[in-house]
């Protein structure tokens, strides 16, 4: 295959032989190129998986919409209504999932000691905004009570184990998952019990789950007009805006991390330059010979630029199989999973940087080459 | 075959300029053996740069098979030096990092011949080195390396062959091997001129050709004008291939 390539493309087989005239200089360029690839796309991929890391945690919310009844709002309602509830749901539409939210402190004792008062929040459906690390939350909630993990750990509880509220015993039925809630709910401190344990009829909160961040965003903006009518009584978030803005940080923050990376592109390009330049000085002869007899001035151009682009795309391809492994680290140590390495992704930032490789070879071979192939064959030969 | 006519070669150097050819008229006859003698800088490697067509002269023509070559842009010049004209260096110039198959090659490389291949081996095996093929330069005696070169300076089929010096880096038994390859050379119809300081080369030439302060034989004034000139060329750079002074 090799012996093919090199048939095929003479310019090739006198590249790769003066490569290796002078080994220890390629390799130190390569080097360059190396260093300079393995930034780029582990820089990249860095923060890539920065992103992705606190993206993940955003993209349900990117799809939600929370109405609570505007606080600084002198007219407004202290609650939502069911009757305002009834109207959410009607303009959310069908595909959007609504669940109203009741906070309430009560007296708990989770240890059967003294209760303490604690925050708790009470809905129908807690299957549409939590999940459970271990028990199940069921889609009817009637009974039992779900627990955020750290009280969990504090108390030593489990599903199945009893606890009191209001001075009543009901059981735990699941354990909250740290993270795995919809908006701005805590999960880590709470306890969560079915809304008919409060006999309330009103609500603190409604959250309305979109089927995507567009969908969520025109709810949203119904919602500020038809609840709304001129007065403010309602706050109306979305957070699209939010996710967009997310986006928006991570981009700039990615162009800042490639900028770095990229000097020491630069550098390897310099290096690079240096390299090929001492080459051409020290071949002037050489290159005196094949212009005599009979290379044209593009063979010449042809030979150096081909030793240029070897010198990348060999350190170009080191520079990718080291940065695949340091993006297997990164994603290891950040998402705990080296398979996320391989999102298509990051092999855009590698890819891009095996090519901005390559391109600063050519880039920094273009000058020596052309100084070779323009030197005149009687000055050469005479040196 | 090839011809100079009246040529005249100046050279600027600082705010001098210097004649290192002052009208030559030369011309050799295919299957000719020629050898172009003379002192340090007396203008041989200038004339042997504008017939090898790696220069252009100051004034006067160079004609290749009756065509004036002289101003020709350097893509044709450099086409015509590959089909017709073979170069041999006194310091053999051989790619350090090519076999000497390959050296041999080197002329024909970017034109994607087969036969290149088989020729080089042939003109190898011709030269009497055929086990030697894949040989680096470094693994090959002074003799053997510049056989190599002029296997290569013949892998085109030239018809002319310019050689700067051929025996200059060789002893005298190897030298005369040498010359030898030139005469059989010359009997295939190549035409071989010779730059040289070397009494030995006139052996085996046909004709000898003497060069003077840019004079080329009987045109050598014997007036005062000359004895200046001399001084003047012989301090002039580049004029000379870098022979022994």
């Amino acid at each position: 295959m090799i012996d093919w390539l090199l048939k095929r493309f003479p310019a090739l087989l006198m590249a790769r032989r003066n490569i290796g005239r002078t080994k220890v200089r390629s390799v130190l360029a390569a080097l360059g190129i190396v260093i300079g690839v393995i930034a780029i796309a582990s820089l990249g991929m860095f923060g890539l998986t920065l992103r992705y890391q606190i993206t993940e945690n955003f993209d349900d919310i990117a799809n939600q919409v929370t109405v609570e009844p505007n606080r600084d709002g002198r007219q407004a309602p202290t609650a939502i209504s069911e009757r305002e509830v009834r109207d959410i749901r009607r303009i959310a539409g069908t595909s959007a999932s609504v669940v109203p939210l009741q906070q309430q402190r009560a007296p708990v004792s989770l240890d059967r000691g003294p209760p303490q008062n604690r925050f708790m929040y009470a809905v129908d459906s807690p299957a549409g905004v939590y999940e459970a690390s271990e028990g199940t939350i069921p889609e009817n909630f009637r009974s039992g009570a779900l627990v955020g993990q750290q009280l969990a750990m504090e108390y030593d509880l489990e599903p199945g184990s009893s606890i009191s509220i209001n001075g009543s015993t009901t059981r735990v039925r699941a354990i909250l998952a740290p993270g795995g809630t919809v908006g701005f709910l805590p999960t880590a401190n709470v306890v969560v019990v079915p809304t008919t344990m409060f006999q309330q009829r009103t609500y603190s909160q409604v959250i309305v789950q979109a089927e995507d961040s567009q969908a969520a965003n025109e709810t949203a903006m119904a919602l500020r007009e038809q609840l709304n009518d001129r007065r403010d009584r309602f706050t109306v978030d979305d957070n699209a805006d939010l996710a967009d803005q997310i986006g928006e940080t991570f981009q700039a923050l990615n162009l800042f991390l490639l900028g770095i990376g990229s000097i020491s592109l630069l550098v390897a390009g310099v290096s690079i330059l240096n390299v090929m330049l001492m080459s051409t000085v020290e071949r002037r002869q050489e290159i005196g010979v094949l212009r005599a007899v009979g290379f044209q001035k593009r063979d010449v151009l042809k030979i150096m630029l081909s030793e240029a682009v070897l010198l990348g795309v060999v350190g170009g391809i080191v520079g990718v199989v080291f940065s695949m492994i340091a993006g297997g680290l990164i994603n290891h140590f950040m998402l705990d999973d080296a398979l996320l390495a391989f999102r298509p992704d990051n092999f855009l930032y590698v890819g891009l940087a095996f090519a901005f490789g390559v391109g600063t070879s050519l880039l920094s071979g273009l000058y020596p080459a052309w100084k070779a192939a323009n030197e005149r064959p009687v000055d050469a030969l005479r040196s | 075959m090839i011809e100079t006519r009246d040529v005249v070669k100046r050279y600027r150097t600082g705010g001098e300029t210097l004649t290192a050819l002052k009208g030559i008229d030369f011309a050799v006859e295919p299957g000719e053996f020629v050898s172009i003698m003379g002192p340090s800088g007396s203008g041989k490697t200038t004339l042997l740069n504008l017939l090898g067509l790696l220069d252009d002269p100051s004034e006067g023509e160079v004609l290749l098979d009756g065509e004036d070559v002289t101003g020709i842009s350097d893509t044709e010049r450099t086409r015509s030096r590959k089909r017709t004209i073979g170069f041999v260096f006194q310091n053999f110039y051989l790619i350090p990092t090519l076999t000497a198959r390959e050296n041999v090659e080197i002329p024909a490389l970017f034109d994607h011949d087969p036969t290149v291949e088989e020729r080089a081996v042939d003109l190898l095996e011709r030269m009497g080195l055929g086990d030697r093929l894949d040989h680096k330069p470094d693994e090959l005696s002074g003799g053997q390396k510049q056989r190599v070169a002029i296997a290569r300076s013949l892998i085109n089929e030239p018809r002319l062959l310019l050689a700067d010096e051929p025996t200059g880096n060789l002893d005298r038994a190897t030298g005369k091997q040498i010359l030898e390859e030139f005469v059989d050379i010359t009997d295939r119809d190549v035409a071989v001129i010779a730059v040289t300081h070397d009494e030995l080369v006139n052996e085996y030439v046909d004709r000898t050709v003497e060069l003077v302060d840019g004079y080329m034989g009987e045109d050598v004034p014997t007036d005062g004008e000359h004895a200046s000139d001399s001084a003047l060329s012989a301090s002039e750079p580049g004029s000379d291939g870098g022979g022994p002074p």
